[in-house]
């Protein structure tokens, strides 16, 4: 019997990214060489999303040496058997090892770590994406070596697909008894998109030799610009709070100087202040601060068709999208936006006196959910720009507007929780911070958040801050609910937790 | 086809003596085909024979040098039918279809095609949709062959093998005058390897060579009493031992000799490669084929040759069955086989292999292991087969420790900018006013609103049977239903089951029809139905026009994308006081398909300087709140997520990305659903005209002076 054993691919792709090409390739170029080469695939239907996997076996003895035996492959991957996982994507590496295929000891694996998020990560209504980290944790401990960097952008510097990158990592790894010079010949008489899938190949090819590119995120955070008027209010920023919140107040006086005024932003550091000092009483770091500092600045610029409109006008927005959708200099460009109030935005124009009958006829007669002015707005257009502009010069109007008196009173009620937590727990001063995370969006959305608010206010913050609760049973109530109410939007998961924390309410 | 091409394939089909056939194991069956002068081809599409269909419906001039006959059947039961051609006359033909559904579908033409039997060979070419990928019910085609008297066969995975099995198939057929099944699984499908060719065979009787003169009319060959009577005593006492001494005679069945010569292994073709691999890792076999126990391969699973099964386990003490899912039909023969031969020979099979299930290698090793540690032959430490199959549960067992959590799945969704999305998302928001509706699915790409974000769906009774599904469901929920049908799956059947059905019956229920102009997801063939400009729908027959004809009172045909529009037809029809069956066309091109055209279309448009305008969709990356609502009603692969660029927020923002072709359906959604003011739609005008840059360069000025008034 003979020990030499087929060398065995796995390859992770999702539909559309060229998987099936670059298993093509590997199949032409291991013919080439004279190996006796087989692939299978799972395509299943015709759509481009779904996981696909690409199997291939090579025998490294060339046919003609076998004296007229032919090796039998296998079709699919067997546990701990596989030499090489290629991933298109860092989830499908991860996912491939938990699988078993691969091993300590055997296997090596060549993946990007660029992510193609889930529908499950997308669908979640807060976080829900997997953690990078641990998905690479798990991929060190369950493979041999490992090739592992951002192919995606490699591949869009060489302007090509994915796979042409990993073709020339896996050239490059050795693993193959293939000569790279037989991959590029094999894209070449491709003819299709030879250049860029070479310049691909190569970059990849240079990865698997030691020169990994170096591709440096672009920092995703945009603060906001400093003003000369905001910047006395940073320097007491500076002065009252601790180092720890330091930088979140002063973003969050940039925004409410441009949200408001720069009154309402020295009442967000006047708010603060108490804050920082009852934590420092506590023995509080500032990390209590700091959270208070994001939130409060985020609840405080609410979103209103003010500030819709004042984002949807802002000069930096328009060479935004113009990067985004990849417009030549000076190519004509139609923006159109989807705008559609309704009653609830109108009312939170109106003096509070006027807003409240309205909006309770609306919500008797359901007409908040069924009543709306949609409508287009061809914002890059002079009409469109010129009312958008319009909408945001009223924000001088906004503080006597009904929904502005509401989110004050939302905000102090919110503040005085959180004072009054600290006293009982710093800790559980967090957690209720933490709740203003629930608060976010538009219509619906805004409505679902706020009255999850409500709800856990209502059924947990207020019985806590009472001191009816031990702080640690509390504190993991609350955490709980804010998880279970981000869980769903129909509020099932919300009521579940409810329920449950209700039934192991420690006796009075 | 939808605008794809398959140049490339049919080139291969033209392979001749003497040359290499590099490609797929269906491809290499459509060669194999070629070779054994068929005169007609059919079959229905779908996973994982639908490139079959695909290449020949394409490859009309080879076919027409040939003389072949092809026809795109609108469901199994006519390519089954077609077989019909072989039982009065010598003439060869092949149909495929997707089993075990599609032989269900046949089954009714199976069997009178059976009862009579053919004089021309006539084969089945069945994709066994089974196991890893499958998305069909798990059941065996076996049963089919043995009940209707049609001899099956399971080449090993190699397309020497596989090319061999179809043209010694025909004539096995017509030595048996029975139709055969030629079985192949979805990775041998997919499966590339290469084979030596030969020339394409002209058949004798063509559309080149028409015989002109009708078959004389004889009694003998109509499934009909009494006829019916000695068919079936025609099936034990002369087709079964002609079939059985052809199969003998032409060693179809394969004997690998091994040292370990008082055991063995009987196994079904298609699962060889998977146990040599298993006895590779078990030390009993090299790469090369070499195994250490003598291995019985069945290429023909049904019938069974006893003569040859007997000798093979005669002198030895025990062999191992490894059959492939449920019932064990083969090991329930083999076992009767031996009782009758009075051999003592001890028979293993379901038991130490799982009962039901794909077997991997995998899955192999432990069956191996079982069998080893229970039979312990002289020569061989079983204890060390099953160490390793230990080893690899602890391995498997491992792996999954490593994570705390399963990773999120994924699933198969709709493609970009596909047409079906907006009608679900429309019935999801109608959902939120009228409450929850049962909701009968069906087979398709529409099959995906089943998984998530949409996760609908109560039932699926098979292809084109939503609207047949639901009858009873009306009066005993006292709630209107609402079926959801393909274009294709009302073809298929579901106007006749379903709406027809309805009708007659005077049943209440909603049936959106989701027009889109191909059978999607088997990979856009054309149906009757089919408006593309090309070779077989030149005369479309109108859905629309059809339903009107049957009485169809209530019909709206509502634009897929226009989500408020679809929310309201639904609401409507959900809800309306007036009884009976009403109907909504959602009426949209197949995404896929259309780029594919509009694509080459474009850079037609482009290269001729010609004003273009190209639409992308987008979000406000400070606007959005990051609550994925949106997504959550669409689902569409270039709607995602990025990092909040908010530096007090963490929840991660919607995006759109490049593959995005603009559809439109996040403006529709977002403006349906009264989401939230974040989607953008930007028209990029290429070619601009004069007019354009006129325009644009006073708008510029204008937003330039307004903004420069914001900055003072």
């Amino acid at each position: 019997m003979s020990a030499t054993r087929p060398i065995s691919i796995v390859i992770a792709a999702m539909g559309g990214e060229g998987g099936g090409v670059l298993t093509d390739w590997l199949v032409q170029a291991a013919t080439a060489e004279g190996l006796a080469v087989q692939s299978t695939s799972v395509p299943g239907v015709a759509q481009r999303t779904g996981a696909t996997t690409y199997y291939i076996e090579i025998y490294p003895v060339p046919v003609a040496q076998l004296g007229g035996a032919r090796p039998v492959l296998a079709l699919a991957p067997s546990v701990g058997d596989v030499n090489l996982v290629v991933a298109t994507e860092l989830m499908e590496a991860a996912r491939t090892v938990t699988r078993g295929l691969s091993d300590r000891e055997r296997t090596q694996l060549i993946a990007s770590t660029h992510r193609v998020y889930a529908i499950a990560e997308k669908a979640a209504m807060g976080d829900g994406r997997a953690d990078s980290a641990t998905l690479l944790r798990v991929i060190e401990a369950g493979t041999k070596t490992r090739l592992l960097f951002d192919m995606e952008q490699a591949a869009k510097t060489a302007g090509c697909v994915v796979n042409a990158v990993l073709l020339g990592a896996i050239a490059g790894s050795g693993i193959l008894p293939i000569a790279p010079e037989t991959f590029e010949a094999g894209i070449r008489a491709s003819a299709k998109a030879v250049e860029s899938n070479l310049r691909g190949f190569a970059t990849g090819l240079a990865a698997a030799r030691g020169t990994v590119p170096v591709h440096l995120q672009p920092a995703h955070k945009r603060p906001q610009p400093d003003t000369a008027p905001t910047l006395a209010l940073i320097a007491r920023a500076y002065a009252e709070l601790p180092e720890p919140a330091r930088e979140s107040a002063a973003e969050g006086v940039k925004r409410l100087t441009r949200y408001q005024d720069l009154r309402y932003a020295t009442l967000y550091l006047e708010r603060l202040a108490p804050i920082a000092s009852a934590e420092r009483d506590a023995g509080g770091s500032g990390a209590l601060t700091r959270v208070v500092a994001r939130h409060l600045a985020v609840r405080m610029s609410f979103e209103d068709v003010i500030r819709v409109a004042q984002l949807k006008t802002d000069p930096a927005r328009f060479a935004r999208i113009r990067a985004e959708i990849g417009a030549a200099p000076g190519q004509p460009v139609v923006v159109r936006d989807f705008l559609k109030p309704g009653i609830d935005e109108l009312c939170s124009l109106l003096p509070p006196l006027l807003a409240r009958p309205i909006l309770a006829l609306a919500r008797r007669r359901g007409w908040t959910e069924t009543a709306y002015w949609g409508r287009e707005v061809a914002s890059s257009g002079i009409l469109g720009f010129a009312g958008l502009r319009l909408m945001a010069r009223l924000k001088g109007w906004r503080r006597h507007g009904h929904r502005f008196n509401e989110e004050q009173k939302g905000i102090e009620h919110w503040l005085a929780s959180v004072t009054r937590a600290i006293a009982l727990s710093p800790l559980l001063a967090l957690e209720v911070a933490e709740c203003a995370r629930l608060i976010k969006g538009y219509g619906e959305t805004w409505r679902r958040g706020e009255a999850n608010y409500r709800r856990i206010d209502a059924a947990l913050v207020t019985p806590a801050l009472a001191g009816q609760w031990p702080a640690a049973f509390a504190l993991d109530a609350i955490a709980s609910a804010r998880a279970a109410a981000l869980a769903d939007p129909e509020g099932q998961g919300l009521d579940r937790t409810l329920a449950e924390i209700a039934h192991k309410l420690p006796s009075p | 086809m939808a605008e794809r091409s398959f140049k490339h394939e049919i080139d291969l089909l033209r392979l001749g003596e003497g040359d290499t056939f590099r490609g797929e194991g269906i491809l290499a069956v459509t060669k194999a085909l070629l070779q054994s002068g068929v005169s007609y081809v059919g079959g229905y599409q779908g996973a994982p024979v639908s490139h079959l269909m695909d290449v020949l419906v394409d490859a009309e001039d080879l076919l027409a040098e040939l003389g072949i006959h092809i026809e795109a059947c609108t469901n199994e039961a006519a390519a089954a039918a077609m077989l019909g051609a072989s039982i009065a006359y010598p003439i060869r033909g092949a149909v495929t279809w997707k089993s075990v559904v599609g032989t269900n579908v046949a089954s009714d033409a199976l069997s009178n095609l059976t009862s009579p039997g053919v004089i021309g060979g006539a084969m089945i070419i069945i994709g066994e949709d089974y196991g890893d990928g499958a998305s069909v019910i798990q059941e065996r085609s076996h049963a089919f062959a043995m009940k209707s008297s049609i001899w099956l066969l399971d080449p090993r995975p190699h397309l020497p093998s596989i090319v061999r099995m179809v043209e010694k198939g025909f004539e096995l057929s017509e030595a048996s005058h029975s139709p055969v099944m030629l079985d192949l699984r979805i990775k041998a499908c997919h499966v590339t390897g290469e084979f030596a060719t030969s020339d394409n065979r002209k058949a004798a009787i063509s559309r080149l060579a028409p015989m002109g003169t009708p078959a004389p009319f004889d009694y003998a060959k109509l499934s009909h009493p009494p006829s019916t009577f000695a068919h079936e005593i025609a099936k034990v006492e002369e087709r079964m031992p002609a079939a059985r001494a052809f199969i003998a005679q032409h060693h179809l069945n394969e004997l690998f000799p091994g040292d370990l010569a008082q055991i063995g292994i009987v196994v079904q073709g298609g699962l060889y490669n998977s146990l040599l691999r298993a006895l590779m890792r078990l030390d009993l076999a090299d790469a090369l084929g070499n195994a250490r126990i003598p291995i019985f391969c069945l290429n023909v699973t049904y019938p069974l040759v006893p003569e040859e099964l007997t000798a093979f386990c005669a002198t030895k003490r025990a062999v191992l069955m490894v059959e492939e899912g449920t019932p064990d039909y083969i090991e329930q023969a083999l076992g009767q086989i031996l009782r009758k031969a009075d051999l003592q020979t001890g028979l293993f099979g379901k038991g130490c292999l799982p009962q039901a299930g794909e077997y991997t290698s995998d899955v192999l090793v432990e069956g191996l292991a079982a069998f080893l540690e229970q039979v312990r032959p002289a020569g061989l430490d079983a204890d060390a087969a099953r160490r390793f199959a230990d080893t690899l549960s602890r391995q498997r067992r491992d792996a999954a420790a490593l994570l705390d959590e399963t990773l999120p799945g994924r699933q198969p969704g709709f493609c970009t900018g596909c047409p079906e999305r907006p009608v679900f998302a429309a019935l999801k928001l109608a959902q939120r006013e009228v409450g929850p509706t049962h909701i009968s699915a069906d087979i398709g790409c529409h099959s995906f609103a089943t998984l998530p974000p949409f996760n609908m769906g109560n039932s699926i009774l098979g292809f084109g049977m939503s609207l047949a599904s639901s009858a009873a469901v009306s009066s005993n929920l006292g709630k209107r239903p609402v079926s959801i049908m393909g274009d294709g799956g009302f073809w298929h059947n579901g106007v006749i089951t379903g709406v027809a059905g309805t009708l007659f019956n005077r049943g209440d229920g909603v049936l959106v029809i989701l027009q889109n102009g191909y059978t999607s997801a088997t990979g856009q063939q054309f149906m009757p139905s089919s408006v593309a400009e090309g070779r077989r729908a030149e005369n479309p027959v109108s859905i629309e026009a059809t339903l009107k004809v049957l009485g169809v009172k209530w019909l709206k045909t509502v634009r897929s994308y226009s989500v408020g529009t679809m929310k309201k037809a639904l609401t409507e029809a959900m809800t309306s006081a007036e009884k009976g069956l009403k109907v909504i066309i959602a009426d949209g091109e197949c995404q896929l398909a259309r780029q594919r055209r509009v694509k080459s279309e474009d850079a037609a448009t482009l290269k001729a300087g010609r004003r273009l305008v190209r639409v992308r969709y987008g979000v406000d990356d400070e606007v959005c709140s990051g609550d994925h609502s949106c997504i959550r009603l669409s689902g569409c692969p270039s709607l995602t997520i990025k990092p909040n660029p908010d530096p007090l927020r963490d929840d991660p923002v919607a995006a759109v990305i490049q593959s995005c072709v603009g559809c439109g359906l996040c403006g529709e959604v977002a403006h349906a659903a009264v989401l939230c003011p974040s989607f953008w739609r930007a028209e990029i005008i290429q070619n601009p005209n004069r007019f354009d840059r006129w325009l644009d360069g006073w708008r510029r000025k204008a937003i330039g002076w307004l903004q420069a008034e914001v900055a003072s």
